[in-house]
């Protein structure tokens, strides 16, 4: 773990900069911890794939101070990760126009056929690593090597609500509509953030996520029979 | 007492209702939002005798139209936007006497990008996760009132009057056009090649026209930028400033998304940050390494 000082008002605590399981489970851990122990100064933290962003009020405290305090618990707390049982969620994605934005950049990255990169998107599961970007955002890993592409060189100013995308060894999906810089394969028909609900964020940290392919015709119905909610979210527990 | 009413003939370019922000909910990916200009809010709520973290408006270089009714108070500080009460020039930076039926309306951008609004007494406006702040994403749906509609109205339960106070001129937060700001050595400082660093501290920037609340990018790309790598994707902080794939920068504001993955150079100084609010399409902005 390494601490690095993030602004005059944050920090960043790094773990191994991996994509991995183990390492995403320890940030949860020392997450928790860390809501629990009620810090005093701390404003709000943001735990990612391998990092944690903590954000404080420098006025009361300080970089040196909260190094030294979460520095004297977080080995312990890391030690005691329980590994809870995950969901399997099945999220429908049409991978068709007018949905599959850049398609064809990945073809071209990847050297794959657009067969091949919807094939290899909805074989494998996915971890939910962090909730981020924008309210909802799941951000999921991680990606056959094959299917690696970079961001987009600038990115989209508005990339549109549910699409599904490629960004490194991530995939993710957009829940509202946002400038963003993935490559966009498909869009899903659900809504992954409901403010109305208790649990607005469809995905949690830890779920585990495959893809399904739909079309067109399933696209709209699915997004129809949602927006009455009659649509009934594919979830297995392990 | 009676109440005082705010209506909104015209929205302006983007006015919204904003406070300090939601902390606490960014592990969620809710972006922290809350006031760009944090110096010049605090002082329009000083001028009414509010709490310096009550809402109040935030005003993007065309202002908009409103009719009072009822009596009440106000105060504009901010962005010169040429706030005229019932078609003759206010002062800014002063406690202002509002009369049932006054119309405050504004003209030319003189000088600066965001104006405050504030209004003594609780402005009635409903609170999503702690804050009145407009959402960055969705504001229709999360925060319906605080994004400003045509035909927007707000209820203020009135106070009694507080004493006419005004800030001096040599008070007042400096707007500038052109302006260097501290910045700290951001998380991947040290993965920049030097050349590009010497490039990013020596340059003048241009802000944009993809200049909003969730960030400025400049339109300045730094010469032979190639990225070193693919940053995992990891917690947003506004001040950040990312380098692009491009090698474009962006800097982060209030609405920030709370996470991301470009490359992150540097972090403008919090206090610094209220400056940058106040630029616009056009301006310069440079930056100077400092050490905390």
């Amino acid at each position: 773990m390494i601490y690095l000082p993030y602004g005059d008002s944050a920090m960043l605590i790094n773990f191994e900069q991996k994509i991995d399981a183990e390492i995403n489970q320890n940030v949860m851990a020392l997450h928790r911890a860390m809501e629990v122990s009620g810090i005093s100064g701390i404003t709000f933290l943001i735990p990612a794939y391998c990092s944690i962003t903590i954000g404080f009020d420098n006025k009361t405290t300080s970089f040196q101070i909260l190094k030294n305090t979460i520095d004297s618990f977080a080995k312990e707390e890391m030690n005691q990760v329980s590994h809870s049982s995950a969901r399997l969620v099945k999220i429908p994605v049409c991978y068709e126009s007018p949905f599959k934005l850049d398609m064809l950049d990945v073809m071209e990255h990847t050297q794959l056929s657009r067969k091949n990169i919807i094939s290899l998107h909805t074989s494998h599961t996915f971890r939910v690593y962090m909730l981020g970007f924008v309210a909802g955002f799941a951000y999921m890993g991680k990606l056959p090597k094959a299917l690696q592409c970079p961001r987009k060189a600038v990115p989209r100013l508005k990339v549109p609500e549910g699409a599904v995308g490629l960004a490194g060894l991530q995939t993710g999906i957009y829940p509202t509509e946002a400038p963003g810089g993935w490559q966009i394969i498909g869009q899903t028909p659900l809504k992954m953030f409901d403010h109305d609900q208790p649990s607005p964020s469809l995905l949690q940290p830890g779920d585990q996520v495959q893809f399904k392919t739909i079309d067109k015709q399933e696209f709209y119905e699915i997004e129809k029979l949602q927006s009455v909610g009659e649509y009934k979210l594919e979830v297995t527990h392990d | 007492m009676t109440d005082f009413r705010l209506t909104f003939h015209k929205p302006g370019l983007h006015t919204t209702v904003q406070d300090q922000g939601r902390l606490g909910f960014q592990h969620l990916g809710v972006p922290i939002n809350g006031v760009m200009d944090k110096c010049s809010a605090q002082l329009a709520n000083q001028l009414v005798g509010n709490d310096d973290t009550a809402p109040l408006f935030e005003i993007t270089l065309i202002g908009p139209k409103v009719q009072f009714s009822g009596k009440g108070q106000i105060a504009i500080t901010g962005a010169n936007l040429s706030p005229k009460i019932n078609g003759e020039a206010t002062e800014m930076y002063m406690t202002t006497n509002i009369a049932d039926g006054d119309l405050l309306e504004f003209g030319e951008p003189i000088e600066g990008c965001r104006a405050y609004l504030a209004i003594r007494g609780e402005l009635k406006v409903q609170k999503w996760l702690g804050s009145a702040s407009a959402s960055a994403s969705d504001p229709k749906t999360f925060t319906p009132q605080s994004l400003i509609q045509n035909r927007a109205n707000f209820i203020v339960s009135s106070k009694k009057k507080t004493t006419i106070k005004s800030i001096p001129p040599t008070e007042r937060p400096i707007i500038n056009q052109q302006l260097k700001v501290r910045v700290m050595r951001g998380p991947e400082f040290d993965a920049f090649p030097k050349k590009v660093i010497y490039h990013f501290f020596k340059y003048w920037f241009s802000i944009s026209r993809d200049a909003n609340r969730m960030g400025y990018r400049l339109d300045k790309t730094l010469p032979d930028f190639k990225p070193g790598f693919e940053v995992i994707s990891s917690g947003i902080v506004p001040g950040t400033i990312q380098i692009t794939n491009s090698g474009q920068p962006i800097v982060l504001m209030a609405d920030a998304q709370t996470s991301g993955g470009y490359m992150r150079i540097g972090n403008i100084l919090s206090e610094d940050l209220d400056k940058v609010a106040q630029l616009k399409p056009g301006d310069l902005l440079g930056f100077e390494l400092v050490e905390l």
